[in-house]
């Protein structure tokens, strides 16, 4: 075996596996946040309500989700400890899921 | 020749075009990626980041003329042959477009990693671009059926009123 690929790592570092995380809850909260709104109308309203357009206050929602889980799990190193692997697993996943949901749930409902 | 161009569809058009070029810019991370050395690290790094800047412009023009325009398109979509334009695609690609720029903003931070050195870290930065190019594309046809939604709601209207 060469140097290199002895040298070579397999682990994230706090700050991204943080994020990765971070990404995968926000996306799947994104998705879930847009059903919910969909189907009950007064909390369309008040997220209206709050910046003047439900779309608005999602977007930034989302925005605030994923960069506060993602400093708060960078600082806590909670997601350090899961497998790099099984992160982008989590990560991908959590992406079709979101994805697909999105475009099934508008589809159909 | 004088130019009608309202700033409508100057924001319109700028969303798309930094839709893509996020896009494009994704692709790039994802080709280099595949080579990573740290002789390339920089520009993987450029490239991650303008994937990511590109991403917030296209929220910020999107968002506004979403906001401010669209509702007078979205009436004629409504009325139009085509209303699952919007009740269908605009409604996925207006709620799909949030992953997209969370996954671009997320792209930046991988690149931050060893990606010579570390497989776990390239495989991770390969998903990110991969699936922002993807999502960003589905998003970028959305808005294509969305286009044409306006457009066919228009025509019939045209044909309806000279019949």
């Amino acid at each position: 075996m060469d140097s290199t690929i002895r040298s070579e790592t397999a682990k994230l570092t706090a700050a991204t596996a943080g994020f990765v995380l971070a990404a995968a809850i926000a996306v799947l909260f994104n998705t879930a946040l847009a059903c919910a709104k969909d189907a009950y109308a007064p909390l369309k309203d008040f997220m209206k309500s709050l910046s003047g357009h439900d779309w608005t206050t999602q977007g930034l929602v989302d925005l605030l989700l994923f960069v506060g889980l993602g400093f708060i799990f960078t600082i806590t190193r909670v997601a350090e400890k899961i497998n790099a692997n099984h992160l982008i697993g989590v990560l991908v996943g959590a992406v079709g899921v979101a994805g697909l949901g999105l475009a099934l749930w508008y589809a159909f409902f | 020749m004088p130019l009608n161009i309202s700033s409508s569809d100057v924001i319109l058009l700028a969303h798309a075009t930094f839709g893509v070029t996020g896009c494009m810019a994704a692709l790039w991370v994802f080709v280099e990626t595949l080579n990573a050395r740290p002789a390339n690290t920089g520009r993987i790094r450029t490239a991650a980041l303008v994937a990511a800047v590109c991403m917030a412009a296209a929220w910020i023009c999107g968002g506004y003329w979403y906001v401010h325009f669209y509702p007078a398109e979205k009436a004629w979509i409504l009325k139009g042959p085509w209303p699952f334009a919007h009740n269908v695609f605009m409604e996925t690609k207006e709620h799909l477009f949030f992953i997209t720029a969370i996954l671009a903003f997320l792209l930046p931070v991988a690149t931050c990693e060893k990606l010579s050195s570390n497989p776990a870290a390239r495989k991770l930065v390969l998903c990110i671009a991969g699936l922002i190019a993807i999502t960003g594309l589905a998003v970028e046809g959305a808005g294509a059926v969305i286009d044409h939604g306006v457009k066919i709601a228009l025509l019939h209207d045209v044909l309806k009123g000279a019949q």
